[in-house]
């Protein structure tokens, strides 16, 4: 069942087969989190996000028509879900003096893995890690979406359009503008 | 083609985005046109520090959560969420909730006030305390400075007759 490919599985899925989720689930976890990973910038949260995109492809079995291609739907599902909850996330920023808990930031604090081979490279990785997550948060977020697709995931600008919901043309703005913020700001952070 | 054009097509020359025939082009001028490499170079190097940043591997018991999710009630899924409304919702929106729920409180305990007579507010209404009630329409109601004024003058005026 492993050969099968990712809209076969879909379709057995629909059929209420659990094998075939499991078998989509792990084949694309890894890209799924770290899409959600990359653009919110804290690890539980995406890891809340990416289960509930596969909820979703799990209710949405049924009604799934293999016209696009598969990790192209399932990115679409992701960017959405992240794009809400980034909104969410900053409606309740606003609104914080209603909470009545102490947890004060969004956020948060990044999480950063925490093996590596010395303490020192640990440190440097930590530190180069941090600087570009922080500047990719501070894209905006049609930009940062595009260019994690097209960095991470190595999509199309055809592909990055679909997800996004923009046009071809759209895409190669958003990302040549991506490109020279980042060059702007890790200009003096370069391997 | 010009530097000018050139450096707005990088970021797709880069990504192997552009027509055949452009993408020959640039390749060109960027043997050519020792600025324009550079740049270019800015660009390849940004994107190699990008790699930098870290990947993250789903836990082992990844797949088990989401199928513990999808069995859990709807309603379970739901509460965490709801936690939220309250600190959610705009103040307007919490302002105009507490003004309704104030007015209909109040006229709700005041309906049972006046209905059982514990601050005299229902009194029975003869026609001469309508009549006096309706005086407050009057240029100089009873009471006022301005009724004691015209009583005055109103004296005066009989005096002098």
């Amino acid at each position: 069942m492993d050969n099968l490919s990712s809209e076969e599985l879909m379709a057995k899925i629909a059929e209420g087969d659990n094998d075939s989720f499991e078998i989509l689930v792990n084949r694309h976890q890894t890209s799924v989190l770290n899409l959600v990973y990359r653009f919110i910038g804290d690890r539980t949260q995406a890891k809340d996000l990416a289960q509930e995109v596969f909820i979703r492809v799990w209710q949405a079995a049924k009604t799934y028509k293999p016209e696009a291609k598969f990790t192209t739907w399932i990115y679409r599902i992701t960017a959405n879900l992240c794009f809400n909850e980034l909104k969410s996330a900053r409606r309740k920023k606003w609104f914080q003096f209603l909470r009545f808990d102490t947890d004060n930031e969004i956020h948060g604090e990044k999480d950063f893995p925490d093996s590596s081979p010395s303490p020192e490279d640990l440190l440097l990785a930590k530190e180069r890690s941090r600087k570009i997550s922080d500047a990719l948060q501070r894209l905006p977020d049609n930009q940062r979406m595009a260019l994690i697709l097209k960095r991470y995931d190595d999509l199309s600008y055809q592909e990055i359009a679909k997800v996004i919901g923009c046009s071809v043309s759209a895409v190669e703005s958003l990302l040549f503008r991506a490109k020279r913020t980042l060059q702007e700001k890790l200009k003096n952070y370069e391997k | 083609m010009k530097c000018r054009n050139v450096q707005k097509k990088l970021s797709a020359y880069q990504d192997r985005e552009l027509e055949p025939r452009e993408q020959e082009q640039v390749r060109n001028h960027l043997l050519s046109c020792r600025a324009c490499r550079e740049q270019y170079a800015e660009l390849e190097r940004v994107w190699q520090t990008m790699g930098g940043l870290e990947e993250i591997h789903p836990d082992p018991w990844f797949y088990r959560q989401i199928v513990r999710k999808i069995k859990e009630p709807r309603e379970q899924r739901l509460f965490p969420s709801l936690q939220w409304v309250p600190r959610l919702l705009p103040a307007p929106v919490i302002v105009f909730i507490l003004l309704v729920v104030g007015i209909l409180t109040g006229t709700y305990l005041g309906n049972i006030l006046a209905q059982s007579n514990i601050f005299l507010l229902h009194y029975e209404q003869t026609s001469e305390t309508v009549l006096n009630s309706m005086r407050v329409f009057d240029p100089a109601p009873p009471g006022t400075l301005a009724e004691g004024y015209f009583r005055m003058v109103s004296y005066k005026e009989n005096d002098s007759r």
